[in-house]
């Protein structure tokens, strides 16, 4: 690429952020603590994994995934697939049939948009990095673990 | 497609047209003098005014039937026959029809809208989105003309009834069954006014907009979720505002809430959050649900065990002063509202010292998501929430560790 065409690209980049930070209204309304997590989802070839916080935590205290299933306070940070899910790890704890409905409903956690990036919605740090498009998985530091 | 756009926009109109074949008896405009237009022409007792096509839209709703056995019955403050046991059933009938076709006819002339929609669409929003939108099941697409046309070719007094009833793949009220009739009706009329090309649009064959038209109401619904008019996108002073979301505009469901891909077969089962939160104390922000009040009314019960659903939490109730820098009020850390959510596992020893003066916290942590920004500003209330942390004034004499108490910790 020529240096003229750099150019353009960064001027181009440039404009897009500026209008995804002053631009109208944030164009994702999801939950508050909704997680998304695209650890391998879109290179697989399925949507993301949209996790409802709300919809568990009317269900089930915290305490029950964070501590006795292990799963750490970090979106995209416990490396969950489809084969420890089916070990009954992580959600499949509950996602077995027993519970909960069982991992044959793919569908119903792989529902986000192809290409949305691991983050929790609508946290400070997606606020702070740019109305809901920074990926937190890779930029968050989430304390000491 | 003119006659299916006139069809949809004057939806009073069809209404009647539809269900009501039959003639208008040629005496029916003396019975209607004679016995009902004491009432009927004044609104006395309550009793829907002729020609008032909002108040009679619910009434008609229920479909002409259920107006013939009333009229002829009674209903209400409305005796038998109109007081006039002499009349035959079909002189009163022919009445019914009278005022139905006076009813009407404004509505057909002009082509008015004859109901506020903002409530359908949030019923719409609520229970129908979940099919509707994606057309799960062979439902009708919200918007698609050409599906709900058929649908409409049959009247729209069968569509409420089988709104309200269930047909096919539909069960009775979309599946809520608490819902009332009513509102099941107005979320018909919002689908159809969508099928329309949506409430933007002038309604079909309108020439001049209707000055008589009532103005809309405020809408509440069931839970106290209150919606925005349906002016918001462009008569909003706030609009501007990228951060603040309008009241009728929060908790979407999934299929509008920017995440979820509404053509993902899953995100039309997933419930709508609103449906989960209608009886829940709200909150300024967040899911703008108070979880902490919900929890301690017992309004929800979430286990604290996968399987055992008689667990409980040991709950601990010591608060924590923090005194703090500058001019804000000191933080009181309520162990008492963590401890019934989570282990001391959760926080100690990863990410609080369990140990006096051992920890150093600033906000600028907590927004990079350390110390109590691991949960809040994810899941636990927003750090804008600034006084539920910053609770104790500075001269009320703060210590290091008191005992219980229940101050601080309001949410």
């Amino acid at each position: 690429m020529s240096a003229r065409g750099k150019t353009v690209a960064a001027g181009a980049a440039l404009v897009a952020g500026v209008m995804m930070l002053c631009g109208g209204e944030r164009e994702a309304r999801a939950e508050y603590g909704d997680v998304v997590m695209n650890n391998y989802s879109d290179a697989a070839g399925m949507r993301p994994a949209v996790f409802p916080h709300w919809f568990h935590r009317v269900r089930f205290r915290c305490k029950v995934c964070h501590s006795d299933l292990g799963i750490k306070f970090k979106a995209g940070g416990n490396e969950i697939n489809m084969l420890k899910i089916i070990d009954g790890q992580f959600c499949g704890a509950c996602h077995n049939g027993s519970v909960a409905w069982s991992v044959e409903n793919c569908d119903l956690c792989h529902s986000a948009k192809p290409g949305t990036p691991t983050q929790v919605h609508d946290s400070t740090i997606n606020l702070l990095g740019g109305a809901g498009t920074a990926p937190t998985g890779a930029s968050a530091p989430a304390g000491k673990k | 497609m003119t006659l299916l756009r006139f069809a949809g926009g004057s939806l009073l109109a069809a209404l009647v047209a539809a269900p009501a074949p039959a003639q208008e008896l040629p005496n029916a405009k003396a019975v209607y003098d004679a016995n009902c237009a004491a009432c009927h022409a004044t609104g006395i007792g309550g009793a829907p005014r002729t020609g008032d096509a909002r108040a009679w839209s619910a009434p008609i709703g229920t479909g002409i039937n259920a107006l013939y056995a009333n009229a002829i019955k009674g209903k209400g403050a409305m005796p038998p026959k109109g007081g006039n046991a002499s009349l035959t059933d079909a002189q009163v009938m022919a009445a019914v029809n009278h005022i139905v076709g006076l009813t009407a006819a404004p509505a057909r002339r002009t082509g008015a809208k004859p109901v506020d929609t903002s409530k359908g669409k949030l019923v719409y929003q609520v229970v129908c989105a979940a099919c509707h939108t994606s057309g799960l099941a062979g439902a009708p697409k919200l918007g698609d003309a050409a599906a709900w046309a058929s649908r409409l070719s049959a009247g729209p007094g069968s569509m409420y009834a089988n709104a309200i009833k269930g047909k096919g793949a539909m069960p009775p009220k979309g599946g809520n069954a608490s819902l009332p009739d009513a509102d099941v009706r107005a979320a018909v009329d919002f689908m159809l006014t969508q099928m329309r090309g949506g409430t933007a649009l002038p309604p079909a064959g309108a020439a001049a907009p209707n000055p008589a038209a009532p103005a809309a109401p405020a809408v509440s619904v069931p839970g106290a979720v209150v919606l925005a008019p349906a002016v918001y996108e462009s008569a909003d002073p706030n609009a501007f505002n990228r951060l603040m979301v309008a009241p009728g505009r929060r908790n979407p469901p999934p299929a509008e809430d920017g995440i979820h891909d509404p053509e993902s077969p899953g995100t039309a089962l997933l419930q709508a959050p609103l449906l989960s939160f209608q009886s829940l104390p709200r909150a300024n922000l967040g899911n703008y649900v108070n979880w902490v009040t919900a929890l301690g009314k017992k309004q929800i019960q979430p286990r604290w065990d996968t399987r055992d659903p008689k667990a409980e939490p040991a709950v601990m109730d010591l608060n924590i002063v923090r005194e703090v820098k500058g001019s804000m009020p000191d933080v009181v850390f309520p162990h008492k509202q963590h401890t019934e959510w989570l282990d001391c596992s959760n926080c100690h020893p990863a990410i609080f010292t369990p140990e006096k003066g051992a920890n150093q916290i600033s906000m600028a942590a907590i927004m990079l998501g350390q110390k109590c920004g691991v949960c809040h500003g994810k899941v636990a209330f927003p750090i804008s929430e600034c006084r539920l942390c910053h609770a104790r004034q500075k001269s009320a004499g703060a210590r290091t560790v008191e005992g219980p108490s229940a101050g601080g910790g309001r949410q």
